[in-house]
């Protein structure tokens, strides 16, 4: 898979900018489509990687890119709260939840479950390689089939081969020990999430409250 | 060498907007905040005062406060215990966005139920009745 890096060095902008944001394989929106939500209610991220705090940090970053897809997205963190009063602070127990009934329960037309992957930093000698990853899977709340489903991985690692000489070993170096210090995953997980929303791409069709709603449906990309 | 930073710069920009998202809403510092509010839990004020302001300004500015704010806002006065403030804001959330009804329509039920009541314990959300609703 083709992954994009809008962080990475002026070098490769060029490249990336001809592919654009197009990269995944045709998807069947029939169903979307037919059920034509208005509301996505995102519910506690499920965490496989290492990192503990991941989940919290990640779920932050799901109510802008969805709702400006045009969908009503429900008050992420008033639904955390919500179910952790209710004893389901443990997200794998949402995920596992009958959909139909949680959906129910919000008024909600479909669930968006993520799960993280990974979010981890690898260290090496001049530079940290950040990588995370997801699973997004779109349900309906009304019959609880899936909708939508993607997948995204993005890595980043600062370049230390593209000027060369003792410049670009410094910078390097500088880049290496920022990353380091503090790996910021944030802006990598909004561009996931930015190439994994796109339309027309692997994304959400426009929802209610895009002008382009119901027209982009016979969109072919 | 001039026509190469040229090339270098259209690209560069060509490709920032392919993959900047439109953003639809006045957003303000909302994910920040989010952001930080989980980073460390103690420190809410930030966040609730963060709603607020983005509510002011959308306001200010005319246009669509983005959906959840007004709930998220409400909620976050729910849980201080200032009741008839959170009711104001859900009500708003209904309003202005009819997806939020179901959930908007059982939060205000709630906070109907606790007016007049001094808020002796902390609000809960016991009107989704997950557990109780089978």
């Amino acid at each position: 898979m083709i992954t994009r890096y809008c962080i990475l060095p002026f070098v490769l902008f060029l490249p990336l900018g001809l592919l654009g944001c197009v990269t995944a394989p045709k998807k069947d929106y029939t169903q979307f489509f037919s059920e034509k939500p208005r509301s996505i209610l995102v519910v506690p991220v499920v965490n496989s990687s290492v990192d503990v705090d991941a989940t919290s940090y990640f779920l932050s970053t799901l109510s802008v890119p969805v709702a400006d897809r045009g969908y009503y997205v429900f008050p992420i963190n008033m639904v955390k709260r919500m179910l952790e009063d209710d004893g389901l602070s443990d997200a794998a127990m949402v995920h596992n939840a009958d959909p139909v009934r949680l959906a129910a329960l919000f008024g909600a037309d479909t669930i968006l479950y993520v799960s993280i992957e990974r979010w981890d930093a690898k260290y090496m000698l001049l530079t940290t390689q950040v990588t995370v990853e997801f699973n997004y899977i779109l349900k309906s709340g009304r019959s609880g089939t899936e909708l939508w489903r993607d997948h995204r991985s993005m890595v980043y690692a600062p370049n230390q081969s593209s000027g060369g000489g003792i410049g670009a070993l410094i910078g390097a170096m500088i880049a290496a020990a920022i990353t380091k210090a503090a790996p910021n995953y944030m802006p990598l997980a909004r561009e996931a999430n930015a190439a994994t929303f796109a339309w027309p791409g692997p994304g959400l069709p426009a929802g209610p409250y895009r002008p382009e709603y119901g027209k982009d449906l016979a969109v072919q990309w | 060498m001039r026509f190469a930073s040229l090339v270098i710069g259209i690209s560069a920009l060509a490709s920032l907007t392919a993959c900047a998202p439109t953003t639809h809403y006045a957003w303000g510092g909302y994910e920040n905040a989010l952001y930080r509010h989980y980073k460390s839990p103690q420190d809410r004020s930030a966040f609730v005062e963060e709603l607020n302001t983005i509510i002011l300004s959308a306001k200010q500015a005319g246009e669509k406060v983005p959906p959840g704010i007004y709930a998220e806002y409400g909620y976050a006065l729910f849980e201080e215990g200032r009741i008839p403030e959170a009711k104001s804001f859900f009500q708003m959330e209904h309003e202005t966005w009819p997806e939020s009804r179901v959930l908007m329509d059982k939060m205000i039920r709630n906070v109907e139920q606790r007016e007049g009541r001094p808020p002796s314990v902390q609000p809960s959300a016991e009107a989704l009745e997950i557990k109780d609703n089978s």
